[in-house]
């Protein structure tokens, strides 16, 4: 076995180890062993850096890939499935080893947080425990090497989540919402699970790699639409776990969990668990399959954008903010700007991570008040804090310079050559990314003015005596708000460093030049192109034919290094791919340009509004009234659903429910009263007849007996007298009769 | 002139002997006459092997017959035991007192 598997096991269970440790003993240890758990997560990250830089830095090769796999459970020939063997195995490639990272990463800081910001909660320990399972069941989604593998992981990262949004279980908000968010998802695992059947079914295995070569060599015997339905099944699984629409419904419900977990599992590593599960099956998909991820993508982009503008809660706006952005990375996929996608989900989380751990910090110290409107003038009273919130919001909103930047406008870019590929409508996808990126800035700027600028307005806040939780607190409104310690600002500190543009490429303007974008590339889709798509975009395929001969003479005459070189030849076999990657070239600049007049437009909008108080919102949002509370409540998704889904499941349950009292009890009544009524007829039968057949038969046989018992005198002459007879009777028979 | 004797006579004999006994086994009420009746049906069925051995020629008849004696013997003795015992247990030998087999 090699040296970086064993490593990434070691790395793998080590989270596992600590769960099982502190999920007993927490109570019995110093600290309740809340050092046990962060020196876990420690050790596993030192591990994952040092496969980081074997892989990554070391090999620096897109292609770099490596596995081991072992066979779990033999069943043989298992009749009507055929061979069933399920095999484990870990599979190490660049995105391996990147998520690796993130995610041990972000863990170790959550739990360095965590000791601060959960310091004297009752649960402390169980805390620490559950963060354990959750890292554990992520890096296992990471570094499966199978369909089957990460759908368990997948089970078991949703249980942490159920687990740990569900924390504060003793509020019913909490307890709702952890249920919320396990059953959404349990609806886009299903798809998920239906989706690798229909895999399983065709290749009888669940290896990525056996199944991408059985696509390409034509194995898949079913025709092509099944194809793209197993893509969009296994994309539902994204849809749930990545909260995409129409499943978006549980992340900000999910905010009631404490807020190192809404930065660990619902900005970071859960939620972009889908976009990575996605990037990994990306070869599997068709176009079709791809048109869908990009529509659904563009949507829950722009659609929770305009959420985040109006909800007054710190965790509400960034939890939409992550919705948003998630969406921006399924659009990115969907669009076949594969790597910019990837490259947003790991900038997204360290920024995602620094943006919630800070709103975790202004929660802390302003004595757990979340709502922005009692906020305010928090920037010279946590100047740490600030800075790097500021930093990350800026990440966020895509300021040149910072990691957001380049990673975002790259999106936008693929979104752009996509729809110059496409053409028609398909244009809607920039455009409500584009939309979208206005939105970030704006509420991201609304965000940051009304938390740290400004006068503070917590005197402001009417006081509610029904709000049990606010008035546990009332005692501290005295209080002054206060920077927070140490282990709470380190992981800010960091997070925000990673935020910055240098630490993926030295150009800030390009990340195509740098480290990040050379080591994910857009693998080479796996799916043929039958003759049915030609026909049906001829004029893409003439196209896409006239890009390629462009891009080949582009990058001969080029002077540009042998990396970009590659970029293009990488892609050839796929016509289409070829030309979305030219389009997306040359729609660089004009994304960075647009993109940078949304942003400035946001900012500027937001700071009209909201430092400058030029524009009253309050008055604004009365004027389009309408809008604004479509905006507040969400779209109203949450009604929406209940007026349909839960109100028709509660009707059909109903309609069950009557079904089974009035029909299938009524059957079984029925059954049983007849059978009652036969039973008494037959119960009559038998007294009668068989009673009677017997006592008769016992009647007959008690008279011969009271006859024949005459015989029995008991005298000794009697019976040779009768043995006299029966010889005498016998020698009549034989010699007279 | 009588007739010379031969086979017939003594198988009439044993006849009429064994006759005698099995009325006396199935009429007389005292155990005791009744293990006579017993006897003269045996010693019937010895003139009858000895008849048939004489006119045979063998000495198979003798020979059973001295058996049947000595069984005879036998039987005398335990039956007389039994007697004993009946009449320790019912204090009587009339074996039409003795009818506890019916029950």
């Amino acid at each position: 076995m090699d040296t970086l598997i064993q490593f990434s096991i070691i790395a793998l269970l080590l989270p596992l180890v600590s769960f099982v440790f502190l999920i007993f003993t927490n109570k019995k240890l110093p600290r309740e062993g809340d050092f046990i758990a962060a020196g876990a997560v420690g050790v596993s990250l030192i591990l994952s850096l040092y496969i980081f830089f074997q892989v990554v830095v070391g090999e620096y090769n897109p292609d770099y890939s490596l596995t081991w796999n072992f066979t779990w459970i033999d069943f043989g020939d298992v009749p009507g499935v055929g061979p069933l063997q399920i095999k484990m195995g870990i599979l190490i490639d660049n995105l391996t080893a990147i998520m690796l990272v993130v995610v041990n990463l972000i863990s170790f800081l959550v739990h360095v947080f965590s000791m601060g910001y959960m310091a004297g909660d009752k649960y402390y320990g169980r805390f620490f425990a559950y963060l354990g399972i959750f890292t554990f069941s992520m890096l296992g989604i990471v570094l499966a090497d199978n369909l089957l593998a990460i759908y368990i992981f997948w089970e078991l990262v949703g249980l942490s989540s159920y687990l740990l949004i569900g924390f504060f279980f003793e509020k019913d908000s909490a307890a709702n919402a952890q249920k919320k968010a396990f059953m959404t998802n349990r609806i886009g695992d299903i798809g998920m699970w239906l989706g690798i059947l229909i895999l399983y079914s065709q290749f009888h295995t669940f290896g990525y790699e056996e199944i991408f070569q059985g696509i390409q060599d034509g194995r898949f015997t079913m025709s092509e639409g099944w194809l793209t339905a197993a893509g969009i099944l296994l994309f539902c699984g994204c849809i749930g776990k990545s909260a995409q629409f129409p499943l978006h419904v549980w992340l900000p419900d999910a905010m009631e969990g404490p807020t190192p977990v809404s930065a660990l599992i619902h900005a970071a590593t859960m939620v972009a668990a889908g976009v990575y599960f996605v990037a990994r099956i990306f070869v599997l998909l068709t176009v079709d399959a791809l048109h869908v991820i990009a529509i659904i993508g563009a949507f829950t982009a722009f659609m929770a954008a305009t959420i985040a503008i109006t909800q007054h809660d710190i965790k509400r706006v960034l939890a939409y903010s992550t919705v948003s952005q998630l969406g921006y990375m399924v659009m990115g996929l969907g669009v076949g700007a594969f790597a910019p996608a990837f490259f947003h989900l790991v900038t997204h989380a360290f920024f995602k991570a620094c943006l919630f751990l800070g709103s975790g910090a202004v929660i802390h110290a302003a004595h757990h008040e979340q709502d922005m409107r009692w906020m305010g003038g928090l920037r010279t009273k946590m100047p740490w804090t600030f800075a790097t919130f500021t930093i990350a919001m800026l990440a966020l909103a895509g300021l040149p310079l910072t990691s957001g930047f380049m990673s975002k406008d790259a999106i936008l870019a693929g979104a752009l050559g996509f729809a110059a590929v496409e053409g028609g409508l398909y244009y809607l996808i920039p455009a409500l990314g584009f939309t979208a990126a206005l939105m970030t800035a704006f509420y991201m700027g609304r965000q940051m003015w009304l938390v740290f600028f400004g006068e503070n307005r917590a005197h402001l806040k009417p006081e509610d005596p029904h709000d049990d939780h606010h008035h546990a607190h009332d005692d501290h409104h005295g209080h002054e708000v206060h920077e927070v310690s140490w282990e709470m600002r380190l992981p800010l500190v960091i997070l925000a460093a990673l935020s910055i543009f240098f630490v993926y490429s030295i150009n800030p303007l390009d990340g195509a030049k740098g480290w990040f974008l050379h080591v994910i590339k857009t693998p080479n889709t796996v799916v043929q192109s039958t003759g049915d798509y030609h026909n049906h975009t001829e004029d893409h395929a003439k196209a896409s034919g006239l890009f390629i001969k462009e891009a080949y003479a582009e990058s001969k005459s080029d002077t540009h290094t042998e990396s970009h070189d590659a970029e293009h030849a990488s892609v050839f076999s796929d016509p289409r791919q070829a030309a979305i990657d030219h389009a997306t070239h040359d729609a660089h600049y004009m994304a960075i340009a647009f993109s940078s007049i949304m942003l400035l437009f946001g900012f500027g909008l937001a700071y009209v509004v909201y430092f400058k108080g030029i524009i009253d919102p309050d008055k604004t949002a009365e004027k389009i009234k309408p809008l604004y509370l479509y905006s507040f409540n969400k779209w109203y998704w949450d009604e929406i659903y209940d007026a349909t889904i839960i109100r028709g499941s509660f009707m059909l349950s109903n309609m069950m429910a009557w079904f089974d009292k009035n029909i299938v009890d009524g059957m079984v009544n029925f059954v049983g009263s007849s059978s009652k009524w036969f039973a008494f007829k037959n119960g009559r039968f038998d007294q009668l007849v068989v009673d009677g057949a017997v006592n008769f038969t016992a009647f007959i046989i008690q008279f011969f007996g009271l006859v024949f018992r005459k015989i029995q005198t008991g005298h000794v002459q009697t019976y040779v007298a009768l043995a006299l007879v029966a010889i005498i009777g016998y020698f009549v028979y034989f010699f007279i009769g | 002139m009588l007739p010379e004797i031969g086979l017939n006579h003594y198988l009439i004999i044993s006849a009429i002997l064994f006759s005698l006994g099995l009325f006396g086994v199935m009429t007389r009420k005292n155990a005791v006459v009744v293990l006579m009746g017993v006897e003269l049906i045996l010693n019937a069925a010895n003139i009858n092997l000895l008849a048939f051995g004489k006119y045979n020629g063998s000495m198979q008849g003798i020979m059973f017959s001295l058996f049947v004696i000595v069984l005879a013997a036998a039987e005398a003795a335990v039956a007389l035991a039994i007697i004993i015992n009946i009449y320790n247990t019912f204090k009587t030998v009339d074996l039409s007192e003795v009818d506890t087999m019916k029950e």
